[in-house]
């Protein structure tokens, strides 16, 4: 019994914890479809984000523009359409126009970072400020309501098998980050680099580079985020996405990313991003009244990263216990 | 006895000229105001106060500090008072974004008191964070007319949208919209804000008093949308029989009816938010949302203006006050059936 090693399933074992005692509590409501899809609509954004910018945090980078780069890119998406008339090829447009503005200011977060060797921290928590400006700029700093096309509020809204379609953009999105970090060489560069960038820069990986497209990728999920956030509340602003930082670098940390680089999963992040989303709507459900949920979900955070750390410790000490051996023998 | 004149005058000056617009509302002023020159503190104060002409050549600079300027209400707010003195080229209005936060406010009033601008238009993030900044304008001669929110300090005007009555208000009607009966929910902003506190207050009084009306849940979507179509998915997936939500401002009571409409119960339940942005008024005609408590925030700030130049142009001095005057902007319950009175040129 004493050789299983508890911290390897902790994540696993925190997520069943959770679903039973609210299944016990409140069980029909809580394993209805309905209520599982409500959960899992309610983090798609923040899931989605997440899958581009765990290569940053891999890198040992962070990106603090996230959510108000996610806010200008949702004005972005809404202005265009508003500047083609609510057309079918304003909304192909401005889906376009804000990727390109994703991946444009991943690129500029990149070249900075690499060509001047600025750190990340300061970088992205300049560019924030910019980024908002821009979008109290464009919209004069007014909330833009957009309706039309249907097309745009189905982003956000349409059921398919009862689940709402951000909700499977979230799951494609895991599924493509999950395959380009595991499955390709560039995804080892990006642990290689994140682990040690001096290494791997000797090694003749091109850091720089991997950099920035981290940055990029970072920028255009980001961007994608802020298209499926202005379509699930028919509107724009320049506070758009405000929150969204802290709400995506929580959701890597309980998921296990290190903020330091080199470690961290798809799975976990998304995991990560469930268990916030389960906490919440568990909170919601048991109607404990608001004053208290700051309180709770800062406890079950708390217990979530402690068993993650006890899975590290775990293989730390294992790792020494391999070394002294060899080097005893 | 030349302060006391000076006071009665302006307070009816005050009760005059704010009589004469449009939209009716409310002046609450002291009955009898402190005839001595000492302050609410019992200290004796001294008006540092420099009396401008602000309608001839005189430079005149109002600082107006919001508490979020990209919410609606701050917008609408800036929008009238900068209606109000569009007609002078003397006047400048300047706006300052607080950020939503008090300490921010406090750094920006501090700057503006060193800068002597000539008059400060305010909505507290805090009413006692704010308190020392709004006395030490006050004693600079700065007069400080806030928004909504009241300073924990005497000073020259509230200009305020109901919040209990409001509350009251939308809790009637929705009784009268659900038949005196059914299970309803509260979507809350953030606890411990003063106005939204009173606001929701009233409302749970009130609905009281409906025997068939019960509350199952109250839960907060910290005043946003997209939060609040989550809450209120939640409040759809346990309570099936959920008759209606009453949201403490319009942009959750905007997310709870695309929450209801996801669910397909669109149109089924009684949604009310509690503002009166033109989202929500549209949401009303389309029959997505059944109602909302109307304010002019246009008009609210355009009136913040007029008592601002009006104490630039008095004598009037804060320190004669034993209570800060406060004029009550008389609200509008928007239904289906009223909503149509509202002009589109009054909608924000």
């Amino acid at each position: 019994m004493n050789n299983i090693n508890w911290g390897k399933y902790s994540k696993p074992i925190i997520l069943v914890a959770l679903v039973v005692a609210l299944t016990v509590l409140r069980g029909t409501t809580f394993l209805s479809v309905g209520n599982i899809a409500n959960v899992l609509w309610s983090v798609s954004v923040i899931g989605i984000m997440v899958c581009g910018t765990i290569f940053v945090f891999l890198l040992g980078g962070i990106d603090l523009s996230i959510a108000t780069l996610c806010g200008f890119c949702a004005v972005t998406v809404v202005e265009v359409i508003h500047y083609f008339h609510d057309s079918g090829l304003g909304l192909f447009v401005g889906i376009l126009a804000a990727i390109a503005v994703g991946a444009l200011a991943g690129l500029f977060h990149g070249f900075i970072i690499t060509r001047f060797g600025v750190p990340a921290f300061l970088v992205t928590f300049a560019s924030q400020s910019i980024f908002q400006g821009l979008s109290m700029v464009v919209t004069n700093n007014k909330i833009v309501s957009c309706t039309a096309p249907a097309a745009f509020t189905a982003i956000g809204s349409v059921k398919i098998l009862g689940f709402p379609l951000p909700i499977y953009f979230m799951i494609l999105m895991a599924l493509l980050s999950w395959f380009v970090l595991r499955k390709t060489v560039f995804g080892r560069y990006v642990y290689s680099v994140g682990g040690n960038a001096t290494a791997s820069e000797i090694s003749g990986i091109n850091v720089k580079r991997v950099t920035i497209i981290c940055y990029v990728l970072s920028g255009v999920t980001t961007a994608i985020g802020g298209i499926i956030l202005a379509s699930m509340t028919q509107q724009a602003a320049a506070a758009t996405g405000s929150g969204y930082t802290n709400d995506v670098i929580t959701a890597g940390v309980i998921g296990g990313v290190s903020l330091l680089g080199g470690e961290g999963t798809v799975p976990g992040a998304i995991f990560g991003a469930v268990l916030m989303g389960l906490l919440n709507n568990g909170l919601n459900l048991l109607s404990v009244p608001s004053t208290q949920t700051g309180l709770v979900k800062g406890l079950v955070i708390i217990v979530a990263v402690a068993f993650d750390a006890m899975q590290h410790a775990d293989q730390s000490r294992k790792k020494v216990r391999k070394v002294v051996k060899k080097t005893a023998s | 006895m030349k302060r006391f004149s000076t006071a009665l005058a302006a307070v009816m000056v005050l009760t005059m000229f704010l009589s004469g617009c449009q939209i009716q509302k409310t002046v609450r002023i002291d009955p009898n105001p402190n005839l001595g020159s000492t302050s609410a503190n019992g200290e004796t104060a001294v008006s540092n106060k420099v009396r401008k002409d602000p309608y001839t050549a005189d430079q005149i600079r109002i600082a107006y500090v919001a508490h979020d300027l990209g919410t609606p209400n701050n917008q609408a707010w800036l929008e009238g008072i900068q209606r109000e003195c569009a007609s002078w080229d003397n006047i400048q209005v300047s706006a300052f974004n607080g950020e939503s936060s008090a300490e921010t406010q406090v750094q920006i009033m501090g700057d503006i008191i060193n800068q002597h601008y000539d008059a400060i238009i305010l909505q507290c993030s805090d009413g006692t964070a704010l308190a020392p900044s709004v006395a030490q304008a006050e004693e600079s001669g700065i007069p400080v007319i806030t928004l909504n929110l009241d300073a924990d300090t005497v000073h020259s005007a509230l200009v305020m949208a109901v919040d209990y009555d409001a509350g009251r208000m939308a809790a009637d009607k929705m009784a009268e919209q659900l038949g005196g009966s059914g299970k309803i929910g509260i979507i809350q902003g953030v606890p411990g804000l003063h106005r939204t506190d009173n606001l929701e207050q009233g409302f749970r009084d009130t609905i009281a008093n409906y025997s068939g009306i019960e509350i199952v849940e109250a839960q907060s979507a910290s005043f946003e949308k997209e939060t609040a179509i989550t809450v209120m998915n939640s409040f759809l997936q346990s309570h099936s029989d959920l008759a209606g939500v009453f949201c403490i401002n319009d942009a959750m009571a905007e997310g709870a009816a695309l929450a209801a409409e996801s669910a397909g119960k669109g149109g089924q339940l009684v949604i009310w938010g509690a503002d009166g942005e033109k989202d929500a008024l549209a949401m009303i005609e389309s029959g997505q949302m059944s109602g909302t408590i109307y304010t002019n925030s246009w008009d609210e700030g355009s009136t913040a203006a007029k008592i601002a130049l009006l104490m630039i142009g008095s004598e009037y001095s804060y320190n004669v006050l034993t209570q800060t005057p406060q004029v009550i902007m008389e609200p509008i319950v928007a239904t289906i059936e009223t909503v149509g009175d509202i002009a589109a040129e009054d909608r924000w």
